[in-house]
């Protein structure tokens, strides 16, 4: 399909969860990779994630979002104008939610790109990390931008 | 190579190696026995018999009668050479057809040989001679040529000493050969096993259709996995088919619970928290059951787990980073310890969830305010990876138990988690071959995992 020059989105579902199974499809032109069993909210976040990885954005040197600017080249986050200080994996935790603002991250997804693990957490400490980020993006702020999705993931999102 | 040397097909062939060197050398000595000394007694007997009847015919007055016996003697044609020597009472020779002949010593029975250019006849000859002590103090010297039983006898010995040599050496070396050969069979078997408990189920012994012994062992053991197989594949069938059914009931399950709660936020608080527990409990059941087909996967071998070069001091640093924000909640400070460049060879994702579970573990029961010590470093040849914390620790009968499913140390069995843990922190450390060490940290528990380094 790949070497037809489709680029339709393709995301691998399969029943065994071997390493060289997943590079393979990845290699093949595989957008993204999912093992049974799964939890369905994880296979729609993830479709969603592709789809809306259909529209090219290029290399961009700016995230914007509402009124939360992420400058990339000078790893700076603005929110209201007003400079946010965050660690490094706080950054990347909000760039991932940037670049998918609107659709629904799941925790296994922000493991994958943010720590580069493939594995389902346990416990709730992503959810710790997202906890600390929201304190500094949102707390000080009227419009909390960081949602929590129960039984999902989070989403960058206005609240109505 | 040692290994061979001690098995037991080599042992059996030095016992046989043994036994026929004792049996060879027996029959040596038997041949040795008929051909050189039964005859060399016999050529005694002639000597000493002709000794007396020559002893006899001395007359002192007349000594040149004997010489004369002496002589017809010695031109007598005969199979042996006949050697005499007569010396007068006073040392003096009066005749002898010989070289050179030793002093009188205790013994009568003189044996020397004669080298090629002292003889008359230019040829090696072996004296066997009786040495007498005439009445007057005369000494007589009657023998005859053994030269045939000396080459015999050194043709033995040679026999022997080569024959010996190399019956050891090739001995050695078939004994060598023979083990190896059955060294390859067996390892052969061995290696299907390590196979199969690795985790490939499909792993067989390799036949060689020669129908012998090892080949006959082959097939019973084939048969055995094969059955084993059978078993473990039907075990996880049907574990898949509990998963496959429970799984979409647990989801629904989950989905209705989530709706009936967000449907209930409009009302009383007193209403929406049951549905909220009832909630609580669907997510921890589907987390339980993740976990539990997680592990079991692992244990079984269908996780196949990938053999990739890992910097471990990066996955630690990752480790202690995921699990800060943990840590800081409870005033707790993960303490690292990191030596430079530890490669070794793994699966990433399941080395990182192993740390990551230890760590958790750690923060959990570790105290407030306490320090976490989490350490990787080389060790005799291997990497060592630890965490340490500062809690109640685990008491060494417990030690074994700790690491089974949903084990609860007695007191602590509400803590948060589903008790799976560690459980998993095994599975993963029997995939890469080793095993979780829990020791006591005094206080606390320290828990480690030896990895084999990766040499690059």
């Amino acid at each position: 399909m790949r070497a037809a020059g489709n680029r339709t989105p393709v995301l691998i579902l399969s029943a065994l969860g071997e390493v060289d199974e997943r590079v393979r499809g990845l290699k093949a032109g595989g957008d993204d990779y999912l093992v049974k069993p799964f939890a369905l909210s994880e296979l729609l976040a993830r479709l969603e994630a592709l789809f809306r990885r259909g529209t090219p954005s290029g290399e961009r040197a700016r995230l914007e979002f509402a009124d939360l600017a992420m400058d990339l080249m000078g790893r700076e986050v603005r929110r209201g104008g007003r400079r946010i200080e965050l660690t490094q994996r706080e950054f990347r935790i909000l760039e991932y939610l940037m670049r998918h603002a609107g659709q629904v991250v799941t925790r296994s997804m922000l493991l994958e790109n943010v720590w580069d693990y493939h594995f389902d957490p346990q416990t709730n400490i992503i959810d710790q990390h997202v906890s600390r980020l929201r304190q500094k993006i949102d707390q000080a702020f009227e419009r909390p931008l960081i949602q929590t999705v129960r039984g999902t993931g989070y989403v960058l999102r206005e609240p109505d | 190579m040692v290994r061979v040397l001690r098995s037991l097909t080599f042992r059996l062939a030095l016992i046989y190696l043994g036994l026929f060197t004792f049996s060879v050398a027996g029959l040596l000595a038997l041949t040795y026995w008929v051909s050189v000394l039964e005859p060399l007694w016999q050529v005694q007997d002639v000597v000493r018999t002709e000794a007396k009847a020559l002893a006899a015919l001395y007359d002192s007055a007349e000594p040149a009668r004997l010489a004369e016996r002496l002589a017809a003697r010695e031109d007598t044609p005969a199979e042996r050479l006949a050697f005499h020597v007569l010396e007068a009472p006073d040392g003096t020779v009066r005749t002898a057809n010989l070289p050179r002949w030793p002093r009188r010593s205790g013994d009568p029975w003189l044996r020397f040989e004669l080298e090629e250019f002292e003889t008359a006849d230019r040829e090696e000859h072996e004296v066997l001679a009786y040495d007498l002590l005439l009445p007057d103090g005369a000494r007589l010297l009657v023998g005859r040529d053994t030269e045939d039983l000396d080459d015999r006898e050194e043709l033995i010995f040679d026999a022997v000493a080569w024959g010996a040599g190399a019956t050891i050496l090739l001995g050695l070396i078939g004994g060598l050969l023979m083990s190896l050969a059955v060294a390859r069979r067996i390892e052969a078997v061995s290696r299907t096993a390590r196979r199969v408990m690795a985790g490939d189920l499909s792993g067989r012994v390799s036949v060689r259709a020669t129908g012998d012994d090892f080949d006959r062992l082959a097939e019973t053991l084939n048969a055995m996995l094969a059955r084993i197989e059978a078993l473990v594949q039907s075990v996880s069938r049907v574990s898949d088919s509990i998963a496959h059914e429970l799984r979409t009931p647990l989801t629904r399950l989950h989905a209705d619970l989530e709706d009936l709660a967000s449907s209930l936020d409009e009302r009383a608080p007193e209403q929406r928290r049951p549905a909220e527990q009832a909630l609580r409990e669907a997510t921890r059941l589907q987390a339980t059951f993740d976990a539990l087909l997680r592990i079991a996967r692992i244990e079984t071998g269908r996780y196949v787990a990938s053999r990739e070069t890992i910097d471990l001091a990066v996955l630690l640093d990752d480790a202690a980073e995921l699990y800060a924000p943990a840590a800081e909640n409870k005033g707790q400070k993960i303490a690292l310890n990191i030596a430079p460049g530890l490669t070794t060879r793994g699966d990433p994702n399941l080395l990182f969830q192993a740390v990551s579970n230890l760590l958790d573990n750690a923060i959990k029961y570790g105290p407030a305010g306490s320090v976490i010590d989490l350490s990787g470093r080389r060790d005799d040849g291997g990497i060592e990876v630890g965490v340490r914390d500062r809690g109640p620790g685990v008491p060494e009968q417990h030690r074994a138990e700790v690491v089974e499913r949903f084990y609860r140390m007695p007191g602590s069995e509400d803590a948060v988690g589903l008790g799976l843990g560690l459980s998993l922190v095994a599975a993963v450390a029997h995939l890469h071959e080793t095993r979780l060490v829990l020791e006591n940290a005094d206080p606390g528990l320290r828990a480690s995992l030896r990895l084999s380094a990766d040499q690059p």
